[in-house]
């Protein structure tokens, strides 16, 4: 229990006629990856709306650590630990890239603030870039940077949305490695939600399934694989 | 004495309902805030005016709003067209600069003297109303106000061209991979705000006197009502342009001081309970 | 350290004032330079907004002219002397100011700004129609007293006087604007500029910084109508009308915003040629909002923008040409 650092319990989130999310559940331990996979639509990325406070559940809680944070905002779960990336690249496109890490990481309120910005910029090979404006990286350099605003600070939970949208295949597998060593040298523990099944397999220790706003299997990668309704329901016969 | 107030609420507020409206076309298949439409308002008045004077009122009231319909689709083809794919602060700067040199060009052709558009003789009467006698013109252009809300509500409910316009302000890039012209679409539906911007000129003119500055008051009355409204709301607009017509006429005979700062009162209570206005919803 | 140059800056520009005043010739022609210092500074306030928020004002000339009015119902009732009401006054405005900016900044970009137009002609309007308070379309007199913090109104009236408190004025503002940017507040006000929503994400609260970005725009262009009023000692209406809102916005695009120069730089070309224009002054709206075109549609960055791309244009040119050439001796 105690290293059970993120819970959303019994979430359901329904807007306009539409139940986004439906009887969710689920657990983040600590220095562990999580990935959730799902079709399109499924609700994987209203999942990390929910529990980053960006959407407003309509029933069900967020514990963080212990803590019921259903009731605070987005910027108040950001000073507690709780942070995420976006599947459409969102950075400062007219700052360069120093000069928003380093705001960035200052805003967490840490004291080493300046030693943890060129952390962060160093683990994501962003150090060479520090000068360039945003809006003039490359869109590999710009996920990254992307990444970098979320882990400043030393976040205890990291959301991921799609981090890997649009990366090469060697781009994809290097993020992938990252993401693993990350866990263990920051401890940090990551919520992965990813299209690209090889990278979720590969480096979750457990695996969320959704369909329609609910999850359908929860488990090891093994057991998911195994599971016959994330068969028939996505990945299909050729898994 | 409360009856004529009433009414003359009404008759400004149809006036505005005709300019939102307008506005809000414009600014639903655009996303551009039109600076320039109190210009051709102001332009459909003077059209009006000269067309009236040397022929008849009704003459103009058919002339001057087909002007500006032309005005609308060169508009729309040479300039909205063509700043697409700009910042939509730089679009409305541009509107506003082209308010600036209509302003101008009016004063030019007409010069800087007020004028007088005269109640057409057909309708020179009263109706004796709820105990009142209420001019007939004024009537008549409430009647026209409601015909155009009811108009362009029933048309963009019902009618195809109607849908194509919902959907292109809702998704233009869909739209048109869905086969619409939307370029076209645009076009039209820029002239027809125009057209209304100078239909509500020339029918403004009997009880409004022509000015260079007409532009300004009117323009800025048709912002607050749109900001009211919401900017993607035409209901809205229709709403908030009857409200405003009473705080006018009500507040002008009642609490002439501060009447002039109720609109505005009222649209900042607005944006502090609704930052998007009553019925707006996309920013 | 790098706040030393910038001191150094502020320091040459001050002296270049003084060279200024000792090259014109005409008392008059030192006045029109006033004049353009003034609308400079008013320009600075519309343009910090702009760059810093993102957001368009047509409605500063409510502090460019209010402050005339403020001033002057303060001096008239007697409520305290010049002295205490000038920074009194400004205060006021300020926080006046950051009030209204905590409700309007919420506004969606472009409803700010009719939002700005519509409660600019509310006290123009106001102003106009009161005539008990401010004397209605007639505008009212500012008592000035004869001496202002020690020194004799004959003497700061003097042309050469009012052009130096002006032009040390701008350079002042303009200089801790310039430091204010470079500290915190600077990025993070660009931050929520750029991505209202990653703001928040990473932990900035996006209303109280981008109010406190309106309001220090506010007190500029106080600052900016303070300096005005006090050469005419008049306050009217006509100093809230849209119109002249409109008219520094137009020098601050045609300058450029996002540096803090371009809407000096735009302010001293709307003189200039206003000045140049003369006969054709009735006309001069239809020049400028042609004018205004011209630039958003071939350089949306303005004069200062222009100027810009073109350096850094140059620049790469000539890093390629030495890169080129380093490979070239490589080669060999």
């Amino acid at each position: 229990m105690s290293s059970q650092v993120l819970h959303a319990q019994g979430v359901a989130l329904y807007y306009g006629g539409v139940r986004a999310l439906n009887g969710v559940d689920l657990e983040l331990h600590r220095g562990r990856i999580c990935g959730l996979i799902g079709p399109n639509g499924a609700g994987k990325s209203t999942v990390i709306d929910a529990i980053t406070g960006r959407r407003a559940l309509t029933q069900g809680r967020i514990v963080l650590e212990g803590h019921d944070i259903s009731r605070l905002g987005v910027v108040e779960r950001r000073k507690l630990g709780l942070s995420r990336s976006f599947q459409r690249t969102s950075i400062f496109g007219g700052m360069t890239v120093r000069r928003q890490v380093e705001l960035a990481s200052w805003k967490t309120g840490i004291d080493d603030w300046q030693d943890d910005a060129y952390a962060v910029l160093r683990e994501l090979d962003l150090a060479d870039l520090g000068d360039v404006l945003a809006h003039d990286l490359g869109y590999g350099e710009q996920r990254r940077l992307d990444l970098a605003l979320a882990l400043t600070g030393r976040p205890k939970v990291l959301l991921l949305d799609e981090p890997m949208a649009g990366l090469s295949v060697k781009e994809s597998h290097d993020l992938a490695g990252h993401l693993k060593a990350l866990t263990s040298s920051w401890d940090v523990s990551v919520l992965l939600v990813e299209h690209d099944m090889d990278v979720v397999f590969g480096i979750s220790d457990s695996v969320v399934v959704f369909e329609l706003g609910r999850v359908i299997a929860k488990g090891t990668p093994a057991e998911v694989r195994a599971d016959p309704r994330v068969r028939e329901a996505y990945l299909g016969s050729a898994a | 004495m409360l009856t004529i107030s009433l009414m003359n609420g009404l008759v400004y507020g149809a006036l505005l309902i005709i300019m939102s409206s307008g506005l809000a076309l414009i600014y639903g298949l655009r996303r551009v805030v039109n600076f320039a439409h109190g210009a051709l308002y102001m332009l459909g008045a003077y059209i009006g005016y000269t067309v009236a004077i040397h022929s008849s009122f009704w003459l103009a009231l058919l002339v001057a709003p087909g002007v500006m319909f032309v005005v609308g689709i060169l508009l729309d083809r040479y300039g909205f067209r063509l700043l697409q794919d700009r910042e939509p602060l730089n679009v409305m700067l541009v509107t506003f600069g082209l308010l600036l040199i209509l302003e101008d060009l009016v004063v030019f052709i007409w010069g800087k003297g007020n004028h007088s558009l005269f109640t057409p003789e057909l309708l020179r009467f009263s109706i004796p109303l709820f105990g009142s006698d209420l001019p007939a013109y004024r009537l008549a252009v409430m009647l026209v106000g409601l015909g155009v809300a009811l108009g362009l509500t029933l048309w963009l409910r019902y009618s195809r061209v109607g849908l194509f316009v919902r959907a292109s302000s809702t998704d233009p890039l869909t739209t048109s991979m869905q086969g619409v012209n939307t370029d076209r679409l645009s076009a039209i539906i820029v002239g027809l705000g125009s057209a209304l911007a100078g239909l509500a000129g020339v029918i403004a003119g009997p009880f409004l006197s022509l000015s260079p500055h007409m532009s300004s008051d009117v323009l800025i009355d048709s912002f607050v009502v749109v900001v009211i409204g919401g900017l993607g709301s035409l209901a809205g607009a229709f709403i908030a342009a009857l409200l405003l017509g009473m705080m006018h006429a009500v507040g002008a005979v009642y609490l002439p001081e501060v009447s002039v700062l109720l609109p505005f009162m009222f649209m900042i209570a607005v944006l502090i309970w609704k930052p998007t206005g009553l019925l707006g919803s996309r920013t | 350290m790098k706040y030393t140059q910038s001191l150094l800056v502020a320091l040459v520009a001050m002296f270049g004032g003084w060279l200024i005043v000792l090259v014109t010739p005409s008392a008059s022609l030192l006045g029109v330079f006033t004049q353009a210092v003034i609308y400079a500074m008013f320009a600075l306030g519309v343009g910090f907004l702009l760059k810093q928020n993102g957001l368009v004002s047509f409605g500063h000339a409510l502090y460019f002219g209010g402050v005339g009015y403020a001033v002057g119902v303060v001096l008239t009732l007697d409520m305290m002397p010049a002295e205490w009401a000038i920074p009194a006054v400004l205060l006021a405005i300020g926080a006046a100011a950051f009030a209204v900016g905590l409700v309007i900044v919420r506004v969606p970009g472009i409803a700010f700004g009719m939002l700005t137009l519509a409660i600019g002609q509310m006290f123009y309007l106001l102003a106009t129609r009161a005539r008990g308070i401010t004397g209605g379309s007639d505008g009212m007199g500012v008592p000035w007293p004869t001496t202002l913090y020690g020194f004799p109104e004959k003497a700061l009236r003097q042309p050469e006087t009012l052009f130096m408190i002006t032009w040390v004025a701008l350079v002042l503002v303009a200089l801790l604007l310039h430091l204010l940017l470079k500290m915190r507040f600077g990025a993070v006000t660009e931050a929520i500029r750029d991505n209202e929503e990653r703001a928040r994400f990473i932990g900035i609260r996006t209303t109280v910084p981008r109010a406190a970005v309106y309001a220090i725009s506010a007190v500029v262009s106080a600052i900016a109508g303070l300096l005005s009023n006090y050469n005419s000692a008049f306050a009217s209406p006509e100093s809230l009308h849209w119109s002249v809102s409109a008219i520094t916005l137009l020098m601050v695009i045609v300058g450029g915003f996002q540096t803090l120069a371009g809407p000096i730089v735009g302010a001293i070309v709307y003189f200039l040629v206003s000045d140049i224009l003369g006969d054709y002054a009735t006309y001069s709206m239809a020049i400028f909002g042609a004018a205004l075109i011209a630039v958003i549609v071939f350089s949306p960055h303005g004069i200062t923008g222009a100027v810009t791309s073109f350096v850094k244009r140059r620049r790469k040119g000539a890093a390629s040409l030495s890169a080129g050439a380093t490979r070239e001796r490589e080669a060999t």
